[in-house]
């Protein structure tokens, strides 16, 4: 039996009278590299600020590898471990690329501000590890090149994936990761499914939104789905494609047809 | 009985012109969603014009308010069509509330140069004789304000709420974008609004000079009371403005008659205080509350300009050794002097740098810090004997204390706000050192504090203060720089543009802020240690709010988030009265407009400007290389 990376128990979330999730229960397994797939509206970005307590859940629980992120602030679950990535790219203006992946360093910081201000030996080390460590990241991805561009000067894709190396370089147990295919062309979107799938191969857990169903299909270990703010189903990647309910919902039933 | 009365009527009339000045801050708000703080400078140029039409020219009382009216409303429009609307389309909020300091100064200068320093009355308009109702007296200036200041709210409020033109207003404020899509000229409504809060502004000017008598730097007191009146009230509630300046008004009235007159402006700013932590909307806020959990806008992103890591290190040597022989070099008299003063100011607008430039949170009331430390280590030195040495230390840990508690007081407050809590404790500070008589010597200062002196070593002429704070500067700066290029500077940076992603990565938010405030509070604190072992004294308007806003033109002009760059702007500023000696009377507004004009026209500052030129010369190795363009 493998562990549970994060699990939520009957989480709901209302916002003044609108029910925008409802007693969700969903887990997520530890090394796996899960989807969280639905149409618009279903929740599923209330559900990453939920459990990353931008947006307090109105009840239920979330417990990540044994702990409760209830009482934690944001801050606090990154440092647990949980990082994630925002829905439009959300990288650093007035930094460069390169300084924007280092940034993702900060939880694991050792030179305090004192040494830093004193230029000590140690402090000016762990930079220069940073800055080696964040060149190779950014190598992974083919942006060394940009290293020191601003980072909003790059185009959509490479602010996307700079916002994963970024998440990478805090060095996760586990990466939540809001449709990170948006805006991205055929060609990217294929770097991106291998970048994930090496990722998960190197022991990260990862939970992605995502609209791209072929992407979702083709890399997804275990699939979520989501409707109107309450779990449909969840499975393997092929059960969830023979479901009627999930064909319902996105290639649109009887009320679908009539509207499309 | 009639006591109590009497002061009430008394609270009321001072309050009615509270309520107009804080309608003109509402009325600005509710279309640009900017505090403007150059509101008090339009009754000042009001009662300016009144003055010219009345008394010189003699035209009679409303031909003459008339014609001031226009012509300050005028004046205010011609300003905010090449400043306020071009700032308000273009720049973060958080510059504009900065920028329209700067205009506060510019008027504030521009009146400086018309009247000089008299304090000036107008006329009453229907004589000196006040009203007795009983055994009350209502002086009949009062019955003019309290009349038109209602007109003034009425028309306002049916022009808002019962016209299409309001609702374009209104419209502006809720959505901008959304108003721009549906035809409305967003421009055009601004200026409209900021000449609309000059003609109310005027209009009050002109009905309260009589009561009072005015001086060129009166526009800053009614900046100030005014915007104390509307923060209590609520900004962008027209009924929380009113309320305010009455609720205002009365309060210092009573405050002064029951407590002590020095003091009334004191508890005026407690209260606020107050009001600002407890309920920071104000009592009557406005309409829904904005979502604050949302970005700037893309505005707000400018292009990296940096040098590269060579340059840099030749700049900085550059720098060091021009500035190390520079007292060998034969220089004129009073050039040193006027240096010593510039790096002490670098100082504080450092830590100016590292609050607004690094962490993005605008600070009103820097010189506050400055005058705790000034002050504490002063008093300590004098009364007590301490060393200079421990009397600056003992200044910097009372600084840091206090900084600490404001931080924490107001860790709920964003942006505006934040901005706001530290104004307020600026001029708090400020009344605070000018009624404590006893123990800072109040206005006339405090006198006979020693040189500054370490192990036994004093720093008494002027070349030894130079390299005593020339060495401060550079071992601040590398310091500083040490930090801003490791990790607490990128969490700064990463919380000036975007709270929520640096959050999701680690950074607790709030502790970095409050550190930013400390570490500001600190260098403001050594800054006013020196300033007040340099003087040999110190008196209150010596670090008043208008330093901070001084300040704050020096970090802008020299170039924010760079460091160095305020060295430039404090030079530059300090030197100004020296460079143009026979028109030191234009200092203050050519202060005003260069704050002004360097946001619109240079925001990289003189530093960046320097930073282009100088990479201008290295196309080879460009440090910012074009997406796509690169090898």
């Amino acid at each position: 039996m493998t562990s549970i990376a994060l699990e939520g128990i009957r989480l709901s979330k209302n916002f003044g009278g609108l029910n925008a999730i409802e007693n969700v229960s969903f887990a997520v397994r530890a090394g796996s590299l899960s989807a969280l797939i639905g149409p618009n509206g279903a929740g599923k970005t209330t559900l990453f600020n939920m459990v990353t307590n931008v947006f307090p859940a109105s009840s239920g629980e979330i417990w990540f590898f044994g702990k409760n992120l209830a009482r934690l602030a944001p801050h606090q679950i990154a440092v647990s471990g949980l990082i994630r990535t925002f829905q439009s790219a959300r990288v650093f203006p007035g930094m460069t690329a390169l300084e924007n992946v280092i940034a993702g360093a900060y939880i694991h910081l050792r030179s305090n501000i004192l040494s830093q201000m004193l230029w000590s030996a140690r402090s000016r080390r762990e930079e220069r590890r940073l800055v080696a460590k964040a060149e190779a990241l950014l190598d992974m991805v083919g942006l060394a090149a940009f290293r020191d561009v601003a980072a909003t000067e790059l185009p959509m894709g490479g602010q996307k994936l700079l916002e994963i190396m970024r998440a990478l370089m805090a060095k996760p147990r586990m990466l939540l990761l809001d449709e990170p295919a948006a805006g991205l062309n055929d060609s990217e979107t294929a770097e991106l499914a291998a970048l994930l799938v090496a990722i998960r191969d190197s022991g990260v857990t990862i939970l992605v939104v995502e609209h791209n169903m072929s992407l979702v299909m083709g890399i997804a270990d275990d699939v979520i789905v989501m409707d109107a703010g309450t779990i449909m189903t969840s499975g393997a990647p092929s059960e969830i494609q023979r479901d009627p309910r999930v064909i319902e919902a996105y290639i649109g039933g009887k009320s679908g047809v009539t509207h499309a | 009985m009639s006591g109590f009365l009497q002061i009430l009527i008394g609270g009321l009339l001072q309050g009615g012109v509270f309520a107009v000045l804080a309608l003109g801050y509402s009325l600005v708000f509710r279309v640009t969603n900017v505090v403007n703080l150059s509101q008090g400078a339009f009754s000042v140029l009001g009662a300016m014009g009144m003055y010219y039409f009345a008394a010189i020219f003699g035209w009679p009382t409303l031909p003459a308010a008339l014609a001031a009216v226009a012509c300050a409303t005028l004046f205010s429009l011609l300003v905010g069509l090449i400043s306020f609307v071009p700032a308000v389309l273009r720049l973060p909020n958080s510059s504009t509330l900065v920028l329209t300091a700067g205009l506060l100064t510019f008027f504030v200068g521009v009146t400086l140069v018309v009247w000089g320093n008299q304090p000036y009355a107008l006329a009453p308009f229907s004589g000196n004789e006040p009203l007795v109702v009983g055994s009350l007296r209502i002086p009949t200036q009062g019955l003019w304000l309290a009349g038109v200041s209602a007109a003034i709210i009425w028309g306002l409020w049916l022009l808002l709420h019962k016209t299409m033109l309001g609702c374009a207003l209104r419209a502006c404020a809720d959505n901008p974008t959304a108003a721009r899509l549906m035809g409305i000229n967003l421009p055009r409504m601004m200026l409209l609004s900021f000449g609309l809060a000059a003609l109310i502004g005027s209009a009050s000017g002109i009905l309260v000079a009589p009561l009072m008598s005015l001086q060129f730097d009166s526009g800053q007191f009614f900046t100030i009371s005014g915007f104390i009146a509307v923060a209590i009230g609520g900004i962008g509630s027209f009924a929380g403005s009113v309320a305010g300046g009455l609720l205002l008004g009365t309060a210092e009235q009573f405050a002064a008659f029951y407590v002590s007159s020095l003091f009334a402006s004191t508890l005026a700013l407690l209260l606020l205080i107050v009001v600002l932590i407890v309920r920071p909307t104000g009592l009557f806020p406005s309409g829904p509350q904005r979502r604050s959990d949302v970005r700037e806008d893309p505005r707000v992103h400018r292009k990296l300009i940096r040098l590269s890591a060579r340059r840099e290190v030749t700049l900085a040597i550059v720098l060091v050794a021009l500035f190390a022989v520079l007292p060998a070099l034969p220089l004129p008299p009073g050039v040193l002097s006027t240096l010593v003063i510039a790096f002490i100011l670098f100082i504080a607008v450092l830590g100016l740098d590292v609050l607004m430039g690094y962490a993005g949170q605008v600070s009103l009331g820097q010189a506050g810090f400055m005058a705790v430390g000034g002050y504490a280590a002063g008093i300590l030195c004098t009364s007590y004997g301490w060393s200079p040495l421990l009397g600056t230390l003992a200044a910097l840990g009372i600084s840091v204390a206090c900084a600490l508690c404001l931080a924490l007081a107001t860790e709920r407050l964003r942006g505006l706000y934040l901005a706001l809590a530290t104004l307020a404790f600026g001029l708090l500070i400020d009344s605070l050192a000018g009624n404590l008589v006893d123990l800072t010597g109040g206005p006339s200062g405090l006198v006979g504090i020693p040189a500054f002196a370490l192990f036994g070593f004093e720093f008494s002429s002027p070349v030894q203060m130079y390299y005593l704070v020339l060495a401060f500067a550079v071992v601040l700066v590398g310091a500083l720089e040490g930090a801003m290029r490791s990790g607490f500077g990128r969490a700064l940076k990463a919380v000036r543009t975007d709270q929520l992603a640096a959050a999701a990565l680690g950074v607790n938010v709030g502790r970095v802020k409050i550190a930013a405030v400390c570490i500001s509070a600190a260098l403001a604190s050594l800054s006013g240690s020196l300033y007040a072992f340099n003087f040999h004294f110190l008196s209150p308007e010596m670090v008043s709010t208008g330093r901070s806003f001084e300040m704050i033109a020096m970090l802008v002009l020299g170039g924010e988030g760079t460091l160095i760059g305020s060295m430039f702007g404090s030079i530059f500023i300090t030197m100004l009265p020296t460079l143009m000696q026979d028109l030191a009377v234009l200092k203050t507004a050519a202060e005003g407009a260069l704050l002004v004009f360097t946001f619109l026209i240079m925001p990289e500052g003189l530093f960046g400007r320097l930073v282009l030129v100088l990479n201008r010369f290295a196309p080879q190795k460009p440090t910012i290389v074009p997406v796509g363009a690169s090898q």
